[in-house]
């Protein structure tokens, strides 16, 4: 699933978050969204997510352009897209197994297949001793794995990772990297990644979109 | 299945809430069943008196039994007239006597004398009653007061209309403030649960399937109050219906037929849901607008 950005602006009221902004992310490619905080990178992963609607200009997502499309299309679109977050997002009052089944159970998977799905994703991302233990009761390497999980389990077409390293040490933040770039190889999900360390960003060699102030100032495959 | 197992975690991860909504809703339906098996009681009364259409004439002292006689024979002259029943001063001492053996004192003083005869009349069509009271009411010199069960039935009337507007106007409140009460309690979970609700959103959920669970959990409030209310009142009547129909005597002021109660049952059950159901509703439609 492709995204594609057309001019697009956003403004919160005489602040200009995002300005012109033109990219196109290809189906099945991984790319940085790259930039200190305040650049714009959360806004681009908001508009992506209907969270939020553009100022002006396009934005594409697979076929949909997200402009015009129906309340019953935005969930949908976001029912194809795996997120992960800085923050892991977790429902904190239910394990980690019961967090991956409801991402399934909302994306209609069949009742039958959800515990055989949430039993392979928990297994891809090595947390099958954690799968009862709720958020709070792990670790921070650990959470962004059962974030990771939870976008895993829907086939997502496209995974969308807000910081996802932000609140992780090197270590876990390279695992999860590896991850990321063995799930977009394997799988060919679209993968976008935002963040703001240039250490992850220079050590794969994938498309950057480099932001600052709101504006694209370079836009380019390393 | 994923939706029952969410409303269960809502009720179980604020037990003091959910316990608060089952309690009102136990209150609610506690009341409505009372007023629904009270309206019953007093339906059983009235019928009693409006199925024995009787009118009794008490006659004036030192009547001759010519008199009587003829007074005997003009009533039996009416239509649909059933059966005509002659209470003597002594019969009416005797009757007097079993109504009041338990206090000795109050037969001691009375003796036949001061008792007046009189005529019972029962009619199969209650019309003939309003008839015959009015010709003999006009028969002064014979007649000394008819006691006409209209009277009774009017009074018992105006006296049951007005115990069913005030249970009626208890029900409605105590049904206006569950129903506010469980909103405002649903709107609370909301509040409480708005990142897993924004987080399911955000993994594509619709507005449906979020607010699925909370109308659920207004109807299982529901379900819950209206059978232990009606159960905790049917079992509660029904433990002392012996005394109050003895009370009630010869009416059964309490109903014996298990069908009045699955009736009864039934209609709280589905009010209770509908009670349930919209509260919840009004309570998502407020607080779930993301």
């Amino acid at each position: 699933m492709r995204i594609v950005f057309k001019q697009v602006s956003k403004n919160f009221g005489f602040i200009d978050a995002l300005k012109d902004i033109d990219f196109e992310i290809k189906s099945g490619e991984f790319a940085f969204l790259f930039g200190p905080s305040g650049s714009g990178k959360s806004t681009i992963i908001k508009l992506i997510l209907s969270q939020i609607t553009p100022s002006s200009g396009q934005i594409t997502i697979g076929k949909h352009q997200l402009s015009t499309i129906g309340k019953k299309d935005i969930d949908s679109v976001r029912k194809k897209v795996g997120i992960i977050f800085q923050n892991y997002q977790l429902i904190p009052d239910r394990s980690i197994e019961e967090n991956i089944a409801l991402s399934l159970d909302i994306t209609s998977h069949p009742k039958d297949k959800i515990q055989s799905k949430v039993d392979e994703v928990i297994k891809k991302v090595n947390l099958t001793t954690r799968r009862l233990l709720y958020p709070s009761q792990l670790s921070g390497g650990e959470l962004q794995r059962a974030s990771l999980a939870r976008a895993l389990a829907i086939n997502p077409e496209i995974i969308l990772a807000d910081e996802p390293t932000g609140n992780l040490d090197r270590q876990n933040s390279w695992n999860l990297v590896k991850l990321l770039k063995d799930i977009n190889q394997k799988h060919h999900c679209t993968i976008l990644m935002a963040t703001h360390d240039v250490d992850i960003v220079k050590s794969l060699n994938k498309k950057i979109i480099h932001l600052q102030n709101g504006r694209i100032v370079k836009s380019k495959k390393i | 299945m994923a939706t029952f197992k969410a409303t269960w975690h809502h009720i179980r991860r604020s037990p003091f809430q959910s316990l608060t909504a089952i309690f009102i809703m136990i209150i609610c339906f506690l009341i409505m069943s009372f007023y629904a098996l009270t309206s019953h009681g007093l339906s059983a009364v009235l019928q009693y008196f409006e199925t024995r259409p009787e009118v009794t004439i008490f006659i004036k002292d030192g009547l001759d039994q010519n008199t009587v006689e003829s007074l005997q024979k003009e009533l039996a002259g009416y239509p649909d007239v059933k059966e005509i029943r002659f209470i003597s001063k002594e019969k009416a001492l005797d009757i007097y006597k079993e109504q009041n053996k338990d206090n000795p004192l109050l037969t001691e003083m009375v003796t036949a004398s001061i008792l007046p005869a009189s005529f019972e009349v029962s009619v199969s069509d209650p019309a003939i009653l309003s008839q015959i009271a009015q010709n003999f009411s006009a028969k002064t010199d014979m007649i000394d007061e008819i006691i006409y069960q209209k009277d009774i039935i009017q009074n018992m009337l105006i006296w049951t209309a007005f115990i069913r507007k005030i249970g009626l106007i208890i029900a409605l409140c105590t049904v206006t403030v569950t129903f506010f009460i469980i909103s405002i309690i649903i709107g609370m979970k909301i509040t409480n649960r708005k990142d897993e609700i924004r987080i399911s959103r955000l993994l594509g959920a619709s507005k449906f399937y979020v607010k699925k669970s909370f109308l659920l959990e207004g109807v299982t409030y529901g379900l819950l109050g209206s059978l232990l209310g009606s159960g905790i009142t049917f079992s509660t009547i029904l433990y002392f219906k012996n005394n109050i129909n003895v009370y009630f005597q010869p009416i059964n002021f309490v109903s014996s037929d298990p069908n009045f109660y699955a009736v009864i049952l039934l209609a709280q059950v589905l009010f209770g849901i509908l009670v349930g159901y919209l509260a919840s509703w009004i309570g998502v439609k407020r607080y779930i607008k993301y």
